[in-house]
């Protein structure tokens, strides 16, 4: 009987000496969006295309909506949809060729499958270009025909492949709410690899975060960026002296201080009002920071955290504040 | 467990098991074949060069040699001595069609989407190795139509034209299919070109311009040996002598023998190519 549950349990993908996905273990529950979150690399492709059959595991175990992914293939792939990172549609057919092979390949009739087509490309609002071949299309029309595709067979299970790297702003803003909709309204599992922050961040219910091959921490966005004890104030110098001497000077003031290259991150809750003293401090000892920011949180955050490296420097949701601004504060 | 809007089909599925059913296998080939003859013929650069290239040789053969084939033909056409050779270049130059699919669908990824679906690994070769030669046995129809228009008289007639159509099937679908087989282990358009080119010496290491009994040394040794030479036998005799059953059923075995050892190729290729790592 499947179900809409994913459970991974020691799951291993060696090629040669090089471990890609290295013992990851997690559950992803019934109807939730379940982000799986890493940077380039890091091993979340593997652990998909292990899920949805298309590689073996070296060692491990897991289960697709109740069946194992090794010796229950065939099943697996009834009832999962899958949109992988490399869009695979040729690009001299047109989309209502591709839906209905598709359809067909899953058991429906001719008519069967040409209806449930139709019905998607309303769905994933493609409706209009039926005409076109596939690769006369954008990007982004593409991405859409994929998941149109991966929904052919009403699967219980969406696995996305990193569904809106290469994708405008816009088009990647759709895809979002796609996802939301498919989730929300057909109780869809939705298991989602993403290397944007911000995505995992505004889709998923849980959220893993993998860095190479293995899980570092696993939970929902707002308890992983809680747990990190509020908001913390970034401040950067010209040097690593300066860096040094600073911790020093205001080690005492903080629940805890990470310093990463010429930055200083000063965690504590309410954090915004002591930004006069801190600058304060520093001006007392001669101490002129290059900037000081002000930063609620981030899964961006959490991910320095756990792996000791920043994630991407461009995805964290920093409130710019020079040191001017700064002052400003303290007038205030 | 699905919720629904009013005018919405369900997008989730309603069963509780995963649903078994299966397209039929000869379904399945037939879908492939399908997929791969519209695709195809929507690049008419795929389809054209070699049909072009072997209404070229024709030409050529026939007003540089056929002069000269007076000698050794004893009164036969030389026209028909000479098609077989056109409707072999034109299945070896044709037959990357069923290759160059196969690599498509490996670099747009559409070949792993297929791999998601229940789809028979069998369908997935032999779609496009059917759809090769079936573009084949067209070209083969068009050469033919050139051919009677130059002056071709078959001995045996309309029988005789439909089984040099058929050789042509038969050897389409077994050089389609080792090129398939090329696809498949490279996944590189350009090693599938070229690994086809293997198989243009052995075109020409036969009887190619002469009969076999009129060769001599090295290249006899060679084109006794070639399986194309029996092949082209039994389709000059068709066309000139006249149904000789021994000579027929020795080039329709060499036939049959080179598209076994293809398709059993193409077969190894895929395994290796679908197997789960």
């Amino acid at each position: 009987m499947p179900n809409g549950e994913i459970i991974v349990d020691q799951l291993v993908k060696r090629y040669g000496n090089f471990a890609a996905v290295n013992g990851v273990s997690f559950q992803v529950h019934e109807g939730e969006i379940f982000g799986f979150l890493g940077p380039n690399g890091a091993g979340k492709s593997t652990t998909v295309t292990m899920l949805t059959t298309l590689a073996l595991p070296t060692a491990g175990r897991a289960t697709v909506g109740g069946y194992d992914i090794v010796t229950e293939a065939g099943a697996v792939r009834q009832i999962a949809g899958v949109a992988l990172q490399e869009i695979g549609l040729d690009p001299l057919m047109k989309s209502t060729e591709l839906l209905t092979i598709q359809g067909q390949l899953f058991g429906m009739s001719r008519r069967q499958a040409q209806e449930r087509g139709a019905e998607l490309l309303k769905l994933v609002k493609l409706d209009d270009v039926t005409e076109r071949p596939v690769g006369k299309y954008s990007g982004g029309m593409r991405r859409r025909l994929d998941l149109a595709m991966a929904l052919v067979h009403r699967p219980n299970i969406l696995f996305l492949d990193e569904p809106t790297t290469g994708l405008d702003p816009a088009s990647r803003r759709d895809v979002w709410t796609e996802v939301r909709r498919l989730n929300r309204e057909y109780r869809m599992t939705i298991f989602l690899t993403t290397q944007y922050l911000e995505e995992a961040d505004e889709l998923a219910d849980r959220v893993a975060i993998i860095d190479r091959g293995n899980i570092k921490v696993e939970g929902q966005p707002n308890e992983l960026k809680a747990a990190l004890g509020g908001e913390s104030i970034n401040v950067t110098f010209k040097d690593s002296d300066a860096v040094e001497l600073a911790k020093t000077e205001l080690g005492g003031m903080f629940d805890k201080i990470q310093v990463d290259r010429k930055t200083l991150r000063l965690y504590r809750n309410g954090a915004a009002q002591i930004v006069p003293s801190v600058m304060s401090r520093l001006n007392e000892q001669q101490l002129e920071p290059i900037s000081l920011t002000l930063t609620t949180p981030t899964l961006d955050d959490v991910f320095l955290q756990v792996t000791g490296q920043r994630f991407d420097v461009e995805e964290s949701e920093t409130v710019e504040v020079s040191s001017i601004n700064a002052r400003r504060i303290r007038n205030n | 467990m699905t919720t629904l809007t009013q005018s919405q089909t369900p997008i989730a599925a309603e069963t509780s098991a995963p649903s078994v059913n299966r397209m039929p296998f000869l379904l399945q080939v037939s879908t492939m074949t399908w997929r791969t003859l519209i695709t195809n013929i929507r690049v008419p650069a795929v389809v054209l060069p070699p049909l072009i290239i072997s209404v070229f040789f024709l030409f050529i053969y026939e007003a540089s040699l056929s002069g000269a084939a007076r000698f050794f033909l004893a009164g036969q056409s030389y026209l028909g001595f000479i098609l077989p050779l056109s409707v072999i270049s034109a299945s070896l130059s044709g037959a990357g069609v069923a290759g160059q699919s196969i690599v498509r669908d490996i670099s747009t990824g559409y070949f792993d989407k297929l791999l998601l679906t229940p789809v028979s690994r069998g369908a997935l070769i032999l779609g496009p190795m059917i759809a090769g030669a079936i573009l084949l046995a067209f070209q083969t129809l068009v050469v033919l139509g050139v051919a009677l228009l130059m002056g071709l008289n078959p001995v045996t007639g309309v029988p005789g034209l439909l089984a040099v159509i058929g050789f042509s099937l038969l050897l389409g679908t077994g050089f389609s299919g080792f090129n398939v087989g090329l696809a498949l282990r490279s996944g590189s358009a350009a090693a599938t070109q070229s690994g086809g080119f293997i198989f243009f010496p052995l075109s020409f290491l036969t009887a190619t311009f002469v009969p076999l009994d009129l060769l001599d040394g090295w290249i006899k040794v060679a084109a006794t040996y070639n399986p194309i030479t029996y092949i082209l036998e039994a389709m000059r005799a068709i066309l000139n002598t006249g149904w000789d059953t021994e000579i027929v059923l020795r080039g329709l075995s060499s036939c049959v023998g080179l598209g076994i050892v293809m398709f059993a190729f193409a077969l190894w290729s895929l395994r290796g190519r679908t197997a789960r790592k």
